[in-house]
């Protein structure tokens, strides 16, 4: 058995971590918007289930990605700024950092809205269905921007990496 | 009548409607205060000072901002007597102006 070196560094779980607990909270919202639309008195307790799914992992991608934008995106940064995509930077990490405020708020907004009987209620069940669909509106918004900055990396580091080569 | 048998019942209790009026208002003030610490580097310097990154405390104020006026809103008769209908159109348009300001402000600016 070859065993495969690794080198995973906190950095690493903490951005994978991020982008996780963002996309399960965004299928936790699919999963309330689907529920509310069949809202019966028999899955009360599975749509409140599911909107404090989505607001625990808001939370955690909240947390998870703070951190790592705090602490180790700087370096990133300074990558993206000097290489070919700097909006990367300038438009997608200022949108989205700034978005997913937003999206934390809706999703801690979720357990607040599903407390109501939705079955009994068109206004409520109006209510949790927007409330769940703009979370996941958001947050798929927030996980494209996340694409575009990584890559915005990326291009910087072939970019200089080619240039060495040149050399 | 059975409300829960007739699906008939409508308005919402006041934590639901003072939640989300409170939601509506933090969805602007936060892109309020993205353009103003965007613009002004003082404001920048300042909450940075706060909490050793400006990111940091933003996303605190705007968790104090909702959860302070979620308790008010919700204690307030004012917000407890608004049109529930209206509310999911008054969070739709926050969100959907909130997020085009950011767009459109980081995009030129």
């Amino acid at each position: 058995m070859t065993l495969i070196p690794t080198a995973i560094s906190i950095c690493d779980v903490l951005l994978l971590a991020h982008a996780g607990f963002g996309v399960t909270g965004c299928l936790a919202g699919v999963w309330v918007m689907v529920e509310a639309l069949n809202a019966r008195a028999e899955n009360a307790g599975r749509i409140r289930a599911a909107a404090w799914l989505a607001a625990a992992c808001m939370a955690g991608a909240w947390i998870c990605g703070g951190y790592w934008y705090v602490h180790f995106y700087p370096a990133e940064k300074i990558l993206i700024l000097a290489g070919p995509w700097p909006f990367a930077h300038n438009v997608f990490m200022e949108v989205k950092e700034h978005l997913f405020f937003i999206t934390g708020i809706l999703a801690l907004l979720l357990p607040v809205v599903a407390r109501e009987n939705l079955y009994a209620n068109a206004i409520a069940r109006r209510l949790v269905i927007c409330v769940a669909g703009l979370i996941v509106v958001t947050g798929l918004a927030i996980e494209g921007a996340g694409a575009v900055i990584d890559h915005g990396v990326k291009v910087a580091l072939l970019r200089s990496n080619g240039k060495e080569h040149r050399q | 009548m059975n409300i829960a048998t007739t699906g008939k019942a409508s308005g919402l209790t006041a934590a639901t409607k003072g939640f989300t009026l409170a939601a509506a208002v933090t969805v602007l003030f936060n892109t309020a205060l993205s353009w103003a610490k965007d613009a002004y580097a003082p404001l920048q310097d300042f909450m940075k000072s706060l909490t050793g990154h400006h990111w940091t405390t933003h996303g605190l104020a705007d968790l104090v901002v909702f959860a302070g006026l979620g308790i008010v809103f919700t204690r307030t008769k004012a917000v407890g007597m608004m049109d529930a209908g209206r509310l999911v159109g008054v969070l739709t348009a926050s969100v959907a102006v909130a997020a085009l300001g950011l767009v459109v402000w980081f995009a030129i600016h």
